[in-house]
């Protein structure tokens, strides 16, 4: 006896299925985790040669979104590969579910390891980088533009990445396709987060304008992308 | 009279699968050309051919997961391209693949699919699949650390949580040991009651004994469809090789 | 047996549509550098005496390439916006041919896009200075290119015709999307942090507006010709692959 669940209780299962997924092997969280750490200490060698210190707290915006885009990149090809090992998306295809319901639940199931992750490697890299400079008192103003990438990051990754998962050489495919069309929403908030930084008076006229167009990328990309998915994974 | 489209063929009811002239074409190339039968309900067809035949999209078209360029077909009573998502309700696939998560634990996958399903009380179906594969003991471990046979095993629970009536098999036997192939073959005869069957192998020595219709496929076309007791093993075999073998040359 | 090739009206206008376009444009090339005035740019630090006028700002001869420049960058995106159209007919209808139409209109976007970069390089150079800086139209065109490139990667990575088709279709719809995002976003980011470089002149003259015309239109027309005939060596290619493949049976 069957009787078909809610979209909303169907998204549910899906998600902590992710979550319950990670819970045994922690191999996303992980290896996002040290990805990051490796790039700072990249960023580390990059940087040591630049003495002029007002340098560093501009391009800081920059260099965190760096970090941020390379690890994403990592997290969303490994979400696909326990969907992809046994064909185990194939047999959620095969239950009456909507497609878009799983597009959202991975979606959310990628927001949620990204922002881990972010809550990590953000403070690491305030210790390592920023750590001799007074805090500004607008420095709690990079978590709105930090919210809206991860939200654009997952919902157009995970579309990409559907895709990628099933092609051959899917990890350099997956960043050809996913840094050209991310690329809008990491502009628009870099120079938020550097205002944040940086703690300047233009907090009206850059910060909300940017953030807004980073909301209204991520409202247009999402819905394109929530509309599409059933297109790639039935023929 | 004619027919309109919507309305169920007369035989739909007693019939698991209604095929009307399926193709599934990309420009020139056809995987599937014009294939037309049907198996009545209860029956157990095992489709063979070489590969490339198009038994795996013939498959996956009946099983919902792929769409047919023309022609339509009915799962027991459902139009597969109109009536898709309430046709999956009655069906289920084993395949030579397990659709299992290998990070889950065979009790967490079961329990994924039961919920998704609605299955009411996904506890106790569970707990029933476990008993039926013979894996309770082994409920709490992950499928990575299974083998090849239980990994089956379980894709056979999982295959069952919705209590289908209709099973596509797809080259179910690919990558098991003889004694895996023997269990596979009683834990399908246990639940083979009340159900219907549709298997797809390029082995001939698996899945004739059990079948009740036999067709060969090749190069997309149906070239031999018949109910069993008409025909014997070797026969078939012989007849498979004069069938197919022009394709292998 | 030789079997005629039927052609639509839009094949036989290819042909003539070509010509006209490039008659069209070479007209409204010479127009530029003749009829045309000269644009006023930036002031110059001292008024001088140029030719008998007292000037003081630089005249802008540069900016003939504006001509070039802009039409081709306006059909390169059109182009791509018959990319996104051709995918989503492909992914309502199946159909192969729409695949293929997609394929040529992103091909012809990136012969346009590369035109669009190289005229702008030489100018860019020229006025400002540099051969790059991240200004909202370079970024933009530069990113295009990036998703046009993605579009071919993903292609050639996909070895199901029909998959390859449907993926090809989406990553087509988000990438003719994601242009005007990323012109919008690159332009309306505040500038506080990078220089204005663009200021916003208000209409053209009309004997700078004639010219324009000439060369928006003809470049239409250049490209429609030109996506004819690729389609049309297309097609042809894949109906001799198809005639192999029919030999071969």
């Amino acid at each position: 006896m069957t009787n078909r669940p809610s979209a909303i209780r169907q998204f549910a299962v899906l998600f902590v299925k992710d979550l319950r997924q990670e819970s045994h092997t922690r191999d996303m969280l992980t290896s996002m985790g040290l990805y990051s750490l490796l790039v700072l200490v990249i960023f580390g060698a990059a940087l040591s040669q630049s003495t002029i210190k007002s340098n560093i707290i501009q391009i800081s915006g920059g260099l965190v979104w760096a970090m941020l885009v390379f690890t994403s990149l990592l997290g969303l090809n490994r979400s696909f590969a326990a969907e992809k090992e046994d064909a185990g998306l194939d047999g959620i295809l095969l239950i009456p579910l909507d497609r878009s319901v799983i597009y959202l639940a991975k979606t959310a199931s990628n927001l949620v390891f990204l922002l881990i992750v972010e809550v990590l490697a953000c403070p690491l890299f305030y210790f390592f980088f920023l750590a001799d400079y007074p805090l500004t008192t607008s420095l709690w103003l990079v978590v709105p533009p930090l919210f809206f990438v991860s939200l654009g990051i997952a919902g157009v990754g995970t579309l990409l990445a559907t895709i990628t998962s099933g092609t051959r050489g899917k990890d350099v495919l997956l960043a050809i396709l996913f840094i050209p069309v991310i690329f809008p929403l990491l502009f628009a908030v870099v120079s938020a987060t550097s205002v944040a930084v940086m703690g300047s008076e233009q907090l009206l006229s850059v910060y909300v304008p940017a953030l807004a167009l980073a909301a209204g990328y991520d409202v247009i990309m999402i819905s394109l992308s929530w509309l599409l998915y059933g297109f790639v994974v039935t023929n | 009279m004619r027919q309109k489209q919507n309305s169920l063929p007369p035989d739909s009811l007693s019939a698991a699968i209604i095929a009307t002239s399926l193709t599934k074409s990309f420009g020139v190339r056809k995987a599937l050309d014009d294939v037309s039968f049907t198996l009545p309900r209860f029956g157990f067809l095992s489709v063979f051919g070489p590969n490339g035949a198009g038994k795996s999209t013939l498959l996956r078209i009946l099983a919902t997961l792929a769409r047919p360029s023309q022609g339509s077909a009915h799962v027991l009573g459902h139009d597969i391209q109109e009536q898709t998502e309430s046709l999956r309700r009655y069906i289920g696939v084993i395949s030579h693949r397990s659709m299992l998560y290998p990070d889950l634990t065979a009790a967490e996958n079961l329990m994924l699919y039961a919920k998704l399903y609605g299955v009411v009380d996904p506890a106790q179906r569970v707990k029933e699949l476990l008993d039926l594969v013979e894996l309770t003991g082994r409920r709490h471990d992950t499928v990575k650390s299974f083998s090849r046979g239980m990994t089956q095993r379980i894709a056979i629970a999982r295959a069952l949580v919705n209590d289908p009536e209709l099973l596509f098999l797809d080259e179910p036997y690919s990558g098991l040991d003889p004694r895996a192939v023997e269990i596979f073959d009683q834990l399908i005869e246990r639940v083979r009651p009340g159900k219907s069957f549709f298997m797809v192998s390029h082995d001939l020595t698996r899945g004739f004994d059990s079948a009740t219709h036999v067709m060969v496929l090749s190069q997309g076309r149906l070239v031999f469809y018949e109910e069993k007791p008409a025909i014997d093993r070797d026969l078939f075999s012989s007849l498979y090789r004069e069938l197919v073998g022009v394709a292998l040359a | 047996m030789y079997k005629k090739t039927a052609t639509s009206l839009m094949e036989r206008l290819a042909l003539p549509l070509l010509a006209i376009g490039a008659l069209l444009t070479t007209g409204g090339f010479i127009m530029a550098f003749t009829t045309a005035p000269l644009v006023l740019g930036a002031g110059v630090p001292t008024p001088a005496l140029i030719g008998d006028q007292m000037v003081a700002n630089k005249l802008l001869f540069s900016q003939k390439i504006f001509y070039f420049h802009v039409p081709v960058a306006l059909v390169s995106f059109i182009a791509l916006g018959f990319t996104a159209i051709y995918g989503l007919l492909f992914l309502t209808r199946h159909d192969p041919a729409f695949d293929l139409r997609a394929k040529v209109a992103t091909e012809i976007a990136m012969v346009f896009i590369l035109m669009t970069m190289a005229s702008g390089e030489m100018w860019t150079r020229y006025e400002w200075g540099v051969w790059w800086t991240w200004e909202p139209r370079l970024t933009t065109y530069f990113i295009l290119l990036l998703l046009t490139i993605g579009y071919f990667v993903l292609r050639a990575a996909v070895e199901d015709p029909e998959r390859r088709a449907r993926y090809a279709a989406v990553f087509g719809i988000i990438a003719f999307v994601d242009a005007p995002v990323s012109l919008l976003v690159t332009r309306l980011v505040p500038t506080s942090i990078h220089p204005v470089v663009f200021r916003s002149d208000s209409g053209l003259p009309a004997p700078m507006l004639l010219p324009f015309l000439l060369a928006l239109f003809g470049m239409c027309m250049v490209a429609f010709g030109l996506y004819h005939f690729r389609l049309r060596e297309q097609v042809l290619h894949q109906r001799i692959d198809a005639l192999k493949s029919q030999l071969e049976d």
